[in-house]
């Protein structure tokens, strides 16, 4: 106990400038770790505060495993083994939009997932054995995540310094596959069993690991919604059939949960009756944005709410010639100053009283809530001398209004967001509808 | 970080709440929570802006305005720091239709007495089509949380898990437990009369039937018996009298109404009544004290 104490307390009298003696120190970490029955990161936390140090300034945090880790360590070490990397941008409430990397990480004990809030001293890979220190955890969606900030440091260690991780592919799984509706997919949910139809699925190329192999993709359905999928191994997919598959996992792809299966996977091919034909169940669901929330985004699903406000950027833009950015003060944040090209777009929260999501409209959308071309609105913002009109123009017509839009819903940090592929202004029935209530409410009283 | 939802639900619910909560997380946001158990950080509103007054000093304005549902009154407040909300206020002239989003805000000068309101991020004016559809939704939302409720108190112990477990969504369900906690058992039937009232305002049988004996939403039982079709001459008579009053547009004086009615056989009784039902109804209303203005 004492030896392995030894390193943090040493830490603790750094931190406080060598002002309080080690024996002291060793006296107060007993005391809080023995009586008081608090973790080590927070008894070391507190001894710092006590003695009007800065707990940001120790170094040396706790080592764990990866399976007994819980949100709101402040300071977690850990050897673990990159299981997935992969970059994605984030744009945090008032900044700028940056590259982050994120993905997740294993050890004997469990996987978890990460992400890395600055850039990192040296380029992650799949199968690398790092040690991290001073790392942080915090609870997303229900489950720990752990985040590199600025005080963490990762250095990489041998490959042999922890054994090779065996998980998502290859290992068979433990026990019969839980049945799951098209509408319950969860993002990390494995060996599942689902009965659905297949409504379209093409083979593509991808590379893994730098070898290519063949991934067949596509779409399939049960009454309760559909969902993008893809094997990995060739089953002889064809569209129309109605399959049960036990043995797949869910995994988000560019935001949106959808439904894999490997060579683990048992494909059995049932009646083609069993299910509504194609046609009936290739629509769009309706959705409350609430349950995109909770299932981290959805594919093709219809959602009705109000635009209850227009987001910074809509109207006419000025988008960069190189990346497509928009252009802020003309200037471009990779590309400096340039010739923009302009583009109408809409960026506005729409909410339906359940949650509320980000919704993107791009220009033929624009234009035709407008009833108004892009050459239409460059020429009234060169009259008005202000882009404001056209802002001004589509406040007027959408924020309140109700509005029923289709399109990909994608999740990330900062919440949902959908890229509309059709929208209807609403025209509800509003007497019928409460009509209906009301005898409702009248029978059962 | 998750944009927090607004909320649609009735004045008379809102301003029913004395609660108020934080959430977790580094700015933790607060909640204003009604008795149903909405957990309110933002609001979404839409209803007749009946009068804005600057209740503030001319160098430093705070616009007060009143937004009134077919339940009762909100009261929205816009100084210095919401910019564009206080210009869109300072000029609009009442009675209009708006929509208000903004954010919950409970105030208590005294322990026992507390007012809530709203303090808007944006205010628009919108049509009729936008309001009726509003209460509509206001009515959904009411139903859902009273559904939630009735199975909550027949709940022993009442638990979040418990209410999960029957279907209720996780942002109701935890509401709903510290409504109950803080609130007690409230009687549902006051708003099951509000459900009601709210649906009966949309339909044009009722407006039609309504007379002045129509009860105000705080009569407990939803059932109502049907009014008689003789008193609402006597409102659309009020009606008349009020717009024939209202001559320089700052409402007719009640001096005048009564004089003018008890001249038409109207008993200063029915005058009351009449003018009670037409405020109901949001037909008009009292731009100040003493005086009816038609909406």
């Amino acid at each position: 106990m004492r030896e392995e104490l030894a390193p943090h307390v040493h830490d603790i009298t750094r931190a406080l400038g060598n002002k309080v003696s080690e024996q002291e120190i060793e006296r107060e970490l007993s005391s809080y770790l023995n009586v008081y029955r608090v973790s080590l990161d927070t008894a070391k936390r507190s001894i710092v505060k006590k003695h009007g140090g800065n707990p940001a300034t120790l170094a040396v945090g706790v080592s764990k495993a990866l399976a007994d880790l819980v949100p709101g360590d402040q300071s977690v070490n850990l050897l673990v083994r990159v299981v997935a990397v992969y970059e994605k941008e984030v744009t945090p409430q008032g900044q700028e939009t940056k590259k982050i990397l994120s993905g997740i990480l294993g050890d004997p004990t469990a996987t978890v997932g990460f992400t890395a809030w600055e850039p990192l001293p040296m380029v992650l890979a799949k199968g690398d054995v790092v040690r991290v220190q001073n790392a942080y955890t915090k609870e997303y969606r229900g489950q720990v995540q752990v985040n590199f900030g600025n005080r963490t440091s990762v250095a990489k260690e041998a490959s042999t310094a922890l054994p090779e991780y065996k998980g998502a592919a290859g290992q068979p799984y433990m026990g019969k596959p839980t049945p799951v509706r098209v509408v319950d997919l969860r993002e990390g949910a494995s060996n599942i069993s689902v009965t659905a139809r297949i409504l379209s699925v093409e083979r593509r190329e991808v590379e893994v690991d730098g070898a290519p192999k063949a991934v067949f993709s596509g779409v399939l359905a049960d009454e309760t919604g559909k969902t993008q999928f893809s094997a990995w191994k060739d089953f002889d997919l064809k569209a129309e059939e109605v399959l049960r598959i036990e043995g797949a996992y869910v995994k988000s792809w560019r935001g949106i949960p959808q439904i894999s299966f490997d060579e683990r996977a048992t494909i059995t091919r049932l009646k083609a009756d069993l299910l509504p034909p194609a046609q009936q169940l290739n629509i769009s669901p309706r959705m409350w944005i609430e349950d995109l929330a909770e299932r981290g985004g959805g594919a093709d699903v219809t959602v009705r709410g109000i635009l209850i406000d227009l987001r910074e950027g809509s109207g006419l833009v000025y988008r960069c010639p190189e990346c497509r950015r928009v252009l802020r003060k003309g200037a471009c944040r990779l590309h400096g100053e340039v010739k923009g090209e302009p583009d109408l777009r809409v960026k506005a929260v729409l909410d339906d009283g359940s949650g509320a999501l980000t919704a993107v409209f791009d220009r033929e959308l624009t234009e035709a809530l407008l009833d108004k071309s892009l050459e239409a609105c460059i020429a009234a913002a060169k009259e008005a001398m202000s882009t404001d009109v056209v802002r001004d123009e589509l406040a007027d017509i959408l924020v309140a209004q109700p509005i029923e839009a289709r399109g990909n819903v994608t999740s990330d940090d900062y919440g949902l967001m959908m890229i509309v592929e059709s929208a209807k202004l609403l025209k509800v029935d509003v007497q019928t509808e409460a009509r209906e209530m009301l005898e409702g409410l009248e029978g059962s009283a | 970080m998750i944009r927090e939802v607004a909320w649609r639900l009735f004045a008379s619910e809102y301003n029913d709440a004395n609660l108020e909560t934080e959430g977790g997380g580094e700015r933790p946001p607060s909640y204003v929570v009604t008795p149903l158990g909405a957990k309110v950080n933002r609001v979404f509103v839409v209803g007749v802006i009946t009068d804005v007054e600057n209740v503030g000093t001319d160098g430093q304005p705070m616009w007060r305005a009143r937004v009134s549902d077919p339940t009762g009154t909100f009261h929205v407040y816009a100084g210095q720091y919401q910019p564009e909300a206080a210009a869109i206020l300072s000029k609009l002239r009442p009675p209009v239709f708006g929509a208000v989003v903004g954010k919950s805000r409970i105030y208590s000068p005294q322990a026992g007495t507390t007012y809530t309101s709203i303090r808007p991020e944006a205010i628009k004016a919108v049509d009729e089509t936008v309001r009726d559809f509003w209460i509509l939704e206001a009515c959904r939302s009411l139903q859902r949380r009273l559904d939630a409720m009735t199975e909550a108190q027949k709940m022993d112990p009442l638990t979040k898990e418990g209410l999960r477990k029957i279907g209720v969504k996780e942002a109701i369900a935890d509401g709903i437990v510290q409504a109950v906690n803080h609130y007690g058992k409230v009687d549902l039937s006051r708003y099951t009369a509000m459900l009601a009232e709210g649906l009966r305002y949309l339909l044009p049988e009722y407006r039609e039937s309504a007379g002045p004996g129509e009860p105000a939403p705080e009569v407990k039982a939803p059932a109502k018996e049907e009014p008689s079709s003789e008193p609402d001459e006597t409102e659309t008579k009020v009606l008349e009298i009020i717009a024939a009053l209202d001559k320089d547009g700052k409402g007719a004086p009640w001096e005048g109404i009564l004089e003018t009615a008890t001249s038409k056989a109207i008993s200063k009784d029915s005058l009351e009544e009449s003018i009670n039902a037409l405020l109901d109804k949001g037909l008009i209303y009292e731009p100040i004290l003493g005086r009816m203005k038609k909406i």
